[in-house]
């Protein structure tokens, strides 16, 4: 066996670990239980905290997984066993019938259009209906139709076939059956998803009783311009703009009823990303969020609330609702809800939106019991602190909502993590190695044109509305074309014969294909041209379809001429085409760690585990970073043991060369080829100059010192961390250093913790993440010692999102004391004749408390490393306003730079706890590995090339190019680009006064001679 | 001023600071001073310092640094400059342009009073001409002295300017002079834009068909430096080498476009033209514009990023259209 | 011509290929109907749009002309769209300055799941076009055309 990977679930999660381990060269079989890849992240609107369009992010990644060599996707197939052990097992496999040959089918959707039976829409939640053989939705993967066999007229009742009488591939099957696939692979990630919670088993709240009671996921398809309403917000009940809509959060979540008492995570900011959205489909409209915690504990989260409230004017109600009533002649809601003080109120709402939270139900928790993987008590795959990507079985990796709920940007870290896990148990095996035997190509050089023109029917999807006998007639006419001809379907294999045929035959040098569009077709006929002999460049595409038939059906004659425009723009393009060709550029199979602590390190020895050379570079004399300050784990995991263990580990790798006490001098160079001078400190200064292929940021954060609450002026004000570096050396060591060496924790009798101290102020308008979970494992830790303590947690928002929410219901059950405060009214700490005080207004009792303490700590927030800025610019990678590293792309390239072969993971990137540095550590190290693990990569093509005698080196382009992929050479005074770099947008070439630039591909010539013709 | 000047520029060759000074000297005219070069120190007492000093002298910076190109370690000539808000704003346009070494340039800012624009004495035949104070005595063939209000006389640029003095110099001379207000630097352009579309195409259009693609806006301007312009290239063809208007039009669309957020307003392009196009209510369109929607001006500063070399999240979007 | 019902004009689109020209695409398979009047030039990005190209679809005698490109903030290359709004802003304000009708040049967003908002765009730049007649202003042909005219009278 070579080498394999099964991933289990075609989500996001299932995509990002499957493109992962490809990138390494390690063949995946991709298991999806519906139709089509792509999971619930397709039906999403927009994704927070950027409003960024769901499908515009992911389609590319669905094409990517459906076209990659080393991806194979069963879709409709769902895991019925696991057997063997790592590296060796076996999965069973049972595909269901599609009714639809794969391989025949064209995706050209006549079918559907013939089929008689209407069903709902799954993929608007059933908010409309599709026909009962359907393409599930338009950017489908793979675009095959599937047969819904419960409403199938002649699955049913024998009686129809229209479906299979319109196909002209006669792609249709009714034979089908179940099928039962076996794979072996080295390991498996699973990345199984989770469900949305059932709202009708909140029967208060009237959901699927009153019509205008939605849940938050058929929101987002209201929301989205590809729904059901075409992104008009309109009321279920009387198809009528709402005046007002309320959220409801936690339905279903933190739920002592129901038994879900985690906090799902991600319904805060869906709700504040709803309100914002709502007010660019319906401004005006009143909004208003009922929650109990606003969690808006990410990366940039706060400032997106307070967008939200600021200017978007929502309302946000901390309250419960006790139930929702309907007014039967308006189909108004009525929202009854408790305030702070307990007074109940009505308000009248026109929509309300149930944030349904996300669980673990019956069919997950099934597989799981096949594939014996231990759940936790919240239903989903059990994990520890320090192993947050492994199952309960070895070599068995999650990925995803499977082990708890989490946002897209934390999902893509662990689906590359899960990859980085899944990749090191495959080390003995072979890599399958896919190599296409491409024949030598033609020399075209001083040629003219001979083009071949084929311009498709696509069954009558073309032929219907384009009379395409025209068209080929007409563009045999065109000067250049020495052959046109029809196809049926010009992507069947059959039509490939033909256009290598008649490239031979015909000599020809240019081919164009008028037909559907280039966005999934062009790879394929490039392929063909490639098989043929002909660089595939020499091809141009013109979309008759999509932009032509489909959209003029009314039209026939204007769409039969537009076709023959295209085509004619299309022709007078190609003729300029000239061939392109890819560089080579090698890769140094090292990498560069930057930081050792957890991250830093756990980075380094995965790739190490899987034989890559590491420079590990640590400023500091000792390794572990801010971890040396944790001495306890949310879940009691050994926090001391385990980063020995790391450090033992890294101490004797022997493909990592550790500096410590040494400082990063200068970055040079582009993914595959840095060089990095390296400064040591300490007694014997030295400097050094190392070479590497990747670069991985790991620099860490610090901690807030605070200058608020006494701290610094009285010995009995504490940050957490010394709290528990205290509490640590009392019950290691029986005595205390610090702030507090004599006081004991067993006799303490009042403390109290402050909550958000130097977070989500003006200063720092950022949430910390991981202080109301410390606060509260602390304050256990505390209670457990001194069961007579009373502890009182000051907060503004607990925010112990996903399964943390346990922890917080236990330190409540143990009588911990939780205060809210709103920033308006922080607490004041006094000094009064030596004894400490606090001061807070109860906002339930509404007046203000006095607080007689012992100690008073404070939960003070991470600030991003002062030194961030200087290493940002010789990486030549970007801060946020919080001087915290930006990444390439907040949801769905949560590791990576726009810069190639740099990636970010821990503190660096934004607060987090240990877990979650872990996880995107891993997907640090996997990212990386997607680079070495290759000998050479191939450049983009279409890149933008100099013409060095045009060029006056003004600097205009290095400064627009967001990949960093241009620089001056100061000595010819001429910009030069870094084809290793260049990802062809173009945007240097239309901004060089001088046209000194121009893109392969897309040159100005060639657009001009399209324009020419129009 | 003239003996302040002439001090410095001695000062610094003295002090071998410099290799050349670029200042004005008398011209063979009546009202005009020409460029001079002065490359010995002998020559420092040909500089002059009038209302006549119109030509932007930073036209000619990059020139001393082209042939250097591609030579290693070449020894860069040092330059002085003297340097009107004009010039010295050209100046920091070519520096961050990397057209010119800053540690190159040695300038000599000096506070300008606005130069005259000889077009609008039209009365007399000049033969001599002198300047006293705020005043412009001229004469005639015949001998005939009339007395000129400078301040009737000043270029159009240099009445509403609103940088007199350089933004970054090495020495500042002179007193400084009074600047304009926004509203009346922009007056003409808000009156132009208030007229309806027909009015504002026929003088465009009337306007263009005077030009006659000599190329001399672009010969004073310092910053069309480019190697080739885009007018003159065959691949891609923009224009065709005729006056065929639209031709010119897109000529001069391009090539005033190419000024957004660079222009300073010198005035070179609009002296330099034989046959008086009004370039200006064009150019300055521009500059109004990128201050309005950028907050940018151009060569004020050596830090802040050109306005088309970044952008703002947020940055004017009303233009774009919505269903 | 102008006031000819059967005129149709010619209106050059430059679409990114992420966005916009997925968003076409989208509009074509949810089968939305539009005037066939747009020539859909495919370009990686609307950073690609060259000012000048917009100047030369005037030149060539095309009616009018749209770019279009990703919502700010959505663009496949981080920042092109947003480089490329500035130079348009200017670009928009300087031709309706020297008197080219508004309704000739636009630029818009347009995403990927946005096929009826595309739909919805093309109708609006479509009928304003139509209204304004055929292209006259920077037209190369402008000469020939009224030399032409001249002859039949």
């Amino acid at each position: 066996m070579h080498k394999r990977v099964l991933v289990v679930g075609g989500g996001i999660a299932g995509i990002q670990a499957a493109l992962d381990l490809a990138e390494m060269k390690i063949e995946v079989y991709l298991i999806e239980k519906g139709p089509s890849i792509g999971g619930r992240m397709t039906q999403l609107d927009k994704t927070f905290p950027t409003n960024d369009c769901a499908m515009c992010i992911l389609s590319p990644k669905l094409v990517e997984a459906g076209s990659h060599p080393y991806i194979k996707i069963i879709t409709n197939a769902e895991l019925e066993s696991i057997t063997g052990q790592a590296p060796n097992f076996e999965a069973t496999i049972i595909k269901k019938p599609r009714y639809i040959n794969e391989e025949k089918c064209t995706g050209c959707g006549i079918c559907v259009t013939k089929c008689p039976v209407k069903i709902a829409d799954e993929y608007n939640k059933g908010l409309s209906k599709t026909k009962c053989i359907h393409i599930p939705f338009p950017q489908a993967v793979p675009a095959i139709p599937i047969i819904d066999k419960e409403y199938c007229a002649y699955l049913k009742r024998g009686k129809c076939r229209k479906c299979e009488e319109s196909c002209e591939m006669k792609a249709i099957d009714f034979s089908q059956k179940e099928e039962v696939i076996k794979v072996n692979a080295g390991s498996v990630i699973l990345a199984l998803g989770s469900e949305e919670f059932d709202a009708t088993l909140k029967d208060e709240y009237g959901y699927k009783t009153f019509p205008n009671v939605m849940t938050s996921i058929e929101f987002e398809r209201i929301l989205s311009a590809s729904g059901p309403t075409q992104g008009h917000i309109l009321r279920p009940s009387d198809g009528k703009e709402p005046k007002s809509i309320a959220f409801i959060q936690c339905v279903g979540s933190r739920d002592m009823q129901l038994g879900n008492e985690y906090c799902s995570a991600i319904c805060c900011m869906q709700a504040v990303k709803d309100v914002i959205l709502i007010q660019e489909h319906l401004p005006g409209v009143e909004t208003s969020v009922f929650y109990m915690d606003m969690r808006a504990y990410g990366k940039d989260f706060d400032k997106f609330v307070d967008r939200a409230k600021d200017y978007y004017k929502a309302r946000f109600v901390h309250s419960r609702i006790s139930s929702i009533e309907v007014n039967m002649d308006t189909e108004d809601l009525i929202v009854c809800y408790a305030t702070d003080d307990g007074t109940i109120k009505k308000e009248k709402f026109g929509l309300v939106v149930l944030s349904v939270g996300l669980l673990s139900t019956g069919g997950i928790k099934e597989t799981a019991g096949k594939l014996n993987i231990e759940l936790n008590e919240c239903g989903f795959s059990k994990s520890s602190t320090f192993m947050p990507i492994s199952t309960s079985r070895a070599g068995i990796f999650t990925a995803g909502t499977f082990s708890g709920p989490k946002d897209i940007p934390e999902t893509v870290m662990e689906a590359s993590g899960s990859a980085a896990c899944a990749s090191s148990l495959l080390t003995e095996f072979p890599v399958k190695e896919i190599k296409e035997e491409l024949p030598a190509e033609i020399n075209i050089e001083g040629q003219p044109p001979r083009i071949g023109v084929f311009v498709c029917r696509c069954g009558i999807n073309i032929a219907a509305t384009v009379d395409v006998p025209r068209v080929v007639e007409y563009s045999s006419t065109l000067k250049g074309v020495v052959h046109s001809q029809e196809f049926m379907f010009s992507c069947s294999q059959d039509s490939q014969k033909v256009i290598t045929k008649m490239i031979k035959e015909k000599n020809l040098n240019r081919v164009v294909v008028a037909a559907c569009t280039p966005r999934t077709h062009e790879p394929l006929f490039q392929k063909t041209l490639q098989a043929s002999g002909l660089n595939p460049y020499l091809f141009e595409f013109a979309n008759i379809r999509e932009q032509c038939s489909w959209v003029h059906q009314e039209a026939k004659d204007s769409a039969t001429k537009k076709a023959c425009d295209l085509l004619r723009m299309a022709i007078s393009k190609v003729k300029l085409f000239s061939p392109l060709s890819k560089s080579t550029i090698t890769i140094n199979k090292k990498a560069l760690v930057i930081g050792g602590g957890i991250a830093g390190m756990t980075a380094s020895l995965d790739l190490a585990a899987q034989g890559f050379g590491v420079y590990l570079v640590e400023k500091e004399e000792e390794l572990g970073g801010n971890f040396r300050h944790v001495r306890y784990a949310l879940d009691g995991g050994k926090t001391e043991d385990f980063l020995n263990s790391l450090i033992d580990k890294i101490r004797s790798n022997k493909n990592i060369d550790l500096y410590t006490n040494t400082e990063i001098k200068e970055i040079n160079g582009y993914v595959g080829n840095f060089k990095t001078r390296l400064a040591a400190g300490g007694k014997k200064p030295s400097e050094s100059t190392v070479e590497h292929g990747v670069i991985i940021v790991a620099t860490g954060a610090e901690e807030y010192e605070p200058t608020e609450y006494l701290y610094g002026k009285d010995d009995r004000v504490v940050t957490q961390r010394q709290l528990e570096e205290w509490l640590w050396e009392k019950e290691s060591k029986g005595k205390g250093t610090g702030p507090l060496p004599d006081a004991d924790p067993r006799t303490l009798k009042n403390m109290v913790m402050i909550q958000c101290v130097g977070s989500r102020d003006e200063e720092r308008p950022y949430c910390s993440r991981v202080c109301c979970s410390k606060a509260i494992k602390n304050a256990i830790k505390l209670k457990e010692l001194n069961p007579r303590l009373n502890i009182y947690v000051l907060y503004r928002d607990i925010r112990s999102y996903g399964v943390r929410e346990l922890y917080y219901k236990k330190a409540r059950e143990m009588g911990i004391i939780f205060i809210r405060y709103e920033e308006e009214a922080k607490p004041e700490a006094k000094n009064s004749k030596g004894r400490l005080n606090i001061k807070v207004k109860d906002l339930i009792l509404d007046r203000d408390l006095l607080i007689d303490i012992d100690l008073l700590v404070l939960s003070s927030g991470i600030i991003a490393d002062k030194k961030n800025k200087s290493l940002s610019q010789m990486l030549k990678v970007p801060l946020n306003d919080d001087g915290f590293f930006l990444e390439a792309h907040v949801k769905l390239r949560p590791v990576d730079f726009a810069t190639d072969g740099i990636f970010v993971c821990g503190l660096a990137h934004y607060p987090k706890d240990v877990s979650e540095a872990i996880t995107q550590a891993k997907a640090a190290a996997a990212r990386a590995m997607t680079i070495l693990t290759k000998d050479s990569f191939q450049t983009e093509g279409k890149v933008s090339e100099i013409r060095k005698e045009r060029c006056s080196g003004c600097g205009l382009c290095v400064e627009i190019c967001p990949y960093k992929a241009i620089d001056l050479d100061e000595v010819e005074k001429v910009a030069v680009i870094n084809e290793a770099l260049c990802k062809g947008c173009g945007a240097c070439v239309s901004s060089c006064r001088a046209n000194a630039i121009d893109l392969k591909g897309f040159k100005d010539e060639q657009i001009l001679a399209a324009l020419e013709v129009v | 001023m003239i003996e302040k000047i002439k001090e410095t520029v001695k000062k610094l060759f003295k002090e071998n600071k410099i290799d050349i000074f670029i200042g004005y000297s008398e011209g063979t005219l009546p009202l005009r001073s020409t460029p001079c070069f002065i490359t010995r120190s002998e020559d420092i007492e040909k500089l002059v310092w009038n209302s006549y000093c119109s030509n932007n002298l930073a036209v000619y910076l990059p020139r001393f640094f082209v042939s250097q190109r591609g030579a290693k370690d070449a020894k860069l000539p040092r330059i002085g400059i003297l340097a009107k808000g004009c010039d010295g704003r050209s100046i920091v346009g070519l520096i961050k342009e990397h057209q010119i070494p800053r540690e190159n340039i040695y300038i000599i800012g000096i506070h300008c009073g606005g130069m005259i624009n000889t077009k609008k004495i039209k009365k007399v035949d000049i033969v001599a001409a002198e300047e006293k104070n705020d005043k412009v005595l001229v004469e005639d063939e015949d001998k005939k002295k009339v007395e000129l209000k400078k301040e009737e006389l000043l270029a159009d640029m240099c009445k509403t300017c609103q940088y007199t003095a350089p933004a970054v110099y090495d020495i500042l001379l002179g007193k400084e002079k009074q600047k304009t207000k926004k509203e009346d630097r922009e007056a003409f352009i808000k009156e132009f834009e208030k007229k309806p579309l027909e009015e504002r195409w026929e003088y465009f259009q009337e306007q263009i068909s005077k030009c006659i693609r000599c190329n001399a806006c672009r010969q004073a301007c310092p910053n069309c430096y480019c190697k080739e312009c885009f007018a003159e290239q065959a691949k891609p063809r923009w224009i065709g080498p005729t006056n065929d208007i639209s031709d010119v039009m897109f000529y001069q669309i391009g090539r005033i476009f190419h000024q957004a957020g660079r222009c300073v307003d010198c005035g070179a392009c609009v002296r330099a033209c034989p046959m008086g196009v009004d370039l200006r209510v064009f150019t300055y369109k521009l500059i109004k514009d990128v201050k309005e929607f950028f907050e940018y001006e151009a060569g004020v500063s050596l830090e802040e990023a050109p306005p088309l070399a970044t952008f703002k999240q947020d940055d004017k979007q009303e233009f774009i259209t919505e269903p | 011509m102008k006031n000819d019902n059967n005129w149709e004009p010619k209106i050059v689109t430059f679409l990114c290929n992420w966005c916009s020209y997925a968003g076409a695409d989208l509009a074509g398979v949810s089968r939305l109907q539009y005037p066939p009047n747009i020539r859909v030039i495919r370009v990686p990005c609307s950073g690609r749009v060259n000012p000048f190209y917009i100047i030369k679809v005037l030149q060539n005698g095309i009616d009018g002309v749209l770019v279009s490109g990703c919502h700010p903030g959505d663009c496949h290359y981080i920042s092109g769209n947003l480089v490329a709004r500035r130079k348009f802003a200017l670009l928009k304000s300087f031709l309706e300055y020297i008197g080219i009708e508004p309704g000739r040049v636009q630029f818009s967003w347009v995403s990927a799941a946005e096929g009826g908002r595309f739909v919805d765009i093309i109708e609006k730049v479509t009928s304003e076009i139509k209204k304004l007649g055929p292209s006259k202003k920077l037209s190369k042909w402008q000469k020939e055309a009224e030399y032409i005219k001249e002859i039949l009278k």
